[in-house]
């Protein structure tokens, strides 16, 4: 095992972090940036040090500050968390370089799962369905004659592409022009490569997702799906839960077979997750994030298991030491996203200082966060200010439990989406599972929030 | 900072000669900064450390304290590493000059000079040799002349 784990990351997910390598008796080192001084997980870890100003160029994804801070420290391994470094092939290398290790997969299988192209490509040959689509478009002209041929509408996206950043709905040729250069700027600012390939445009589809753990010694475990159809306008997630509602149980079988076979192919280790397109009968493979995901805890709780750990103990070269048959599923677990947003604008971000804060307890409940009553939410960084999970037996219990946690939480001094997050549970569409990506953005359309 | 100063070292393979050849070249031009990269891992990384302001070179000069008589400005790290005081180590009381190397900052096996910005007396040593910092540490309080 690790001696000392820098968390090259910060808010919730630094400090979930911290508190895995707590429990399994490893040192922590934080880094921040100068306008995340006061922030939780600063406090939390053993050491800590500044990296840089507020601006992430200059702060979490500063790799040389991240990296000299990891070797005058000593520590052995890196976390990288999700988003910022988690899945540069680069960082990954430049940590080996250095006798660090970082923990997750090997940088050349982030490299191929991070080229969505290429990842794409690499699936169908383990026999994975993709949605049907091109290889990197080199101009608008390729463009149109490959959307001629898949039939609109289209989907544009960023190879290097995430959160909804890069992508575009394409209905009709007349739309193709102004879509393709929006999609390559945006693409362009956001990730530094403004490549973009096209998919067709699966209607209402149902965004379901495999949790899977590999060690270094072969062993490859899926931890069931996680259905994260509940999507604001701008594809990012708002509501996840474990296990999928309503997915006949061949529709599961085939998406856990094909998670395992897919890492198989790619000498996959550590966790990572797949992200499918499910529609009727029709699985298409849409992206693999090599990384923990941010709605991790709803198959921690159904599994009874600390992904965190796990990826910590595989990285430290341990065998996972259970087989696919020795996991089980039990209960339902529901995920809601506190995110410091205007949900009656755009749900645009709003910084700014959380006055007074009350997180919601009791049986079943539990909230990943790193804010507290007091502290200021910086603009450089995500809008994510906590998580809330509710657990219970069956779907209809963790509904009700987790309508009772909302309603127990208290965030005053900036919007939030917990109503936002009330409303969906409560509609018919959402108790029912009957739902799909395009249920959220329909439901603000039809009654913007009061 | 620039995220290309790693892997640290990378151009310890390249002959010191073809180093220095490099380097001649790379002061005849106006260039901040050059960056050769070989097929493998192998790189070298120049930086122009003359004339350049003590912001650029491992070091920032912060803006006086409003109210304070003396006008104390601040020297701070601007990068996470080991700091090495100069040699004969700077003492509090003592007189620079305006671009005098006070310190380093070793990160990945580069030396970034820490500079006085400006001439005047030193009023603290804020750190100690061999002490690891971080990004905007402050390392020399100076009152200035």
């Amino acid at each position: 095992m690790f001696k000392k784990v820098l968390i090259a990351n910060r808010g919730e997910i630094a400090l979930r972090i911290n508190r895995a390598c707590r429990e399994l008796g490893v040192h922590t080192v934080a880094i921040y940036s100068e306008a995340d001084r006061t922030s939780l997980h600063v406090r939390h870890a053993d050491q800590a040090f500044c990296v840089g100003p507020g601006p992430v160029a200059r702060s979490y994804l500063n790799i040389p500050n991240i990296i000299s801070t990891a070797l005058i420290t000593g520590c052995d391994a890196i976390h990288p968390g999700y988003g910022f470094l988690s899945e540069s092939a680069r960082f990954a290398q430049i940590c080996n370089d250095h006798g660090i290790t970082f923990i997750g997969p090997k940088p050349s299988v982030i490299a191929a799962m991070g080229d969505k192209a290429t990842a794409k490509r690499v699936m169908s040959e383990a026999g994975v369905a993709t949605t049907p689509g091109t290889d990197i478009l080199a101009s608008v002209r390729e463009a149109a004659r490959a959307a001629e041929s898949i039939g609109y509408p289209v989907l544009l996206k960023a190879t290097a592409g995430g959160g909804g950043r890069g992508m575009r709905v394409v209905n009709a040729p007349e739309e193709l022009e102004r879509a393709y250069a929006s999609a390559t700027a945006e693409a362009e600012a956001s990730f530094k490569d403004g490549r973009v390939y096209m998919e067709k445009l699966i209607l209402r589809p149902r965004h379901i997702e495999v949790q899977v753990l590999a060690d270094n010694y072969g062993a490859i475990v899926h931890l069931g799906e996680r259905d994260c159809s509940v999507q604001k306008p701008s594809h990012q997630k708002l509501i996840e839960e474990a296990p999928a509602a309503n997915l006949p149980p061949k529709t599961r079988d085939a998406l856990h077979a094909m998670a395992v076979r897919a890492c198989a192919h790619v000498g996959y280790t550590n966790a990572g997750t797949l992200e499918f397109l499910v529609s009727g009968e029709q699985i298409y493979f849409m992206e693999m994030n090599t990384r923990i995901q941010v709605e991790h805890p709803v198959t921690e709780m159904v599994y009874n298991i600390d992904l965190v750990k796990e990826q910590i103990r595989v990285a430290a070269d341990e065998p996972l030491g259970y087989l696919q048959g020795d996991l089980r599923s039990t209960g339902h677990a529901i995920e809601c996203r506190i995110n410091a947003e205007d949900a009656r604008n755009n749900f645009a971000p709003a910084a700014g200082t959380l006055e007074h804060v009350v997180f919601p307890g009791g049986p079943g409940i539990r909230v990943d966060t790193h804010v507290y009553s007091g502290v200021a939410v910086p603009p450089f960084y995500d809008s994510m200010i906590a998580k809330v999970v509710a657990f219970a037996e069956t779907r209809d219990a963790a509904i009700t439990r987790m309508e009772r946690a909302l309603r127990e939480t208290v965030v005053k001094g900036t919007p939030t989406t917990i109503g936002q997050c009330l409303e969906v549970l409560a509609t018919k569409r959402f108790r029912s599972g009957d739902y799909d990506i395009d249920f959220l953005p329909s439901l603000l359309h039809a009654a913007p929030v009061a | 900072m620039p995220e290309d100063l790693s892997p640290a070292g990378a151009g310890a393979r390249l002959p010191a000669l073809r180093v220095r050849a490099l380097a001649e070249a790379f002061s005849a031009t106006d260039l901040i900064r050059l960056r050769i990269e070989g097929p493998g891992s192998d790189a070298v990384e120049l930086r122009r450390s003359t004339r350049v302001p003590a912001a650029t070179t491992g070091a920032a000069m912060a803006e006086p304290e409003s109210g304070s008589p003396l006008k104390t400005a601040a020297v701070k790290a601007d990068l996470v590493g080991i700091l090495h005081l100069g040699r004969p180590a700077p003492a509090e009381g003592q007189e620079v000059d305006a671009g005098r190397e006070l310190a380093y900052v070793e990160a990945l096996g580069i030396r970034n000079p820490v500079r006085a910005s400006g001439s005047g007396r030193i009023r603290t040593v804020a750190c100690r040799d061999g002490q690891a910092v971080e990004y905007g540490q402050v390392l020399f309080e100076i009152d200035r002349s």
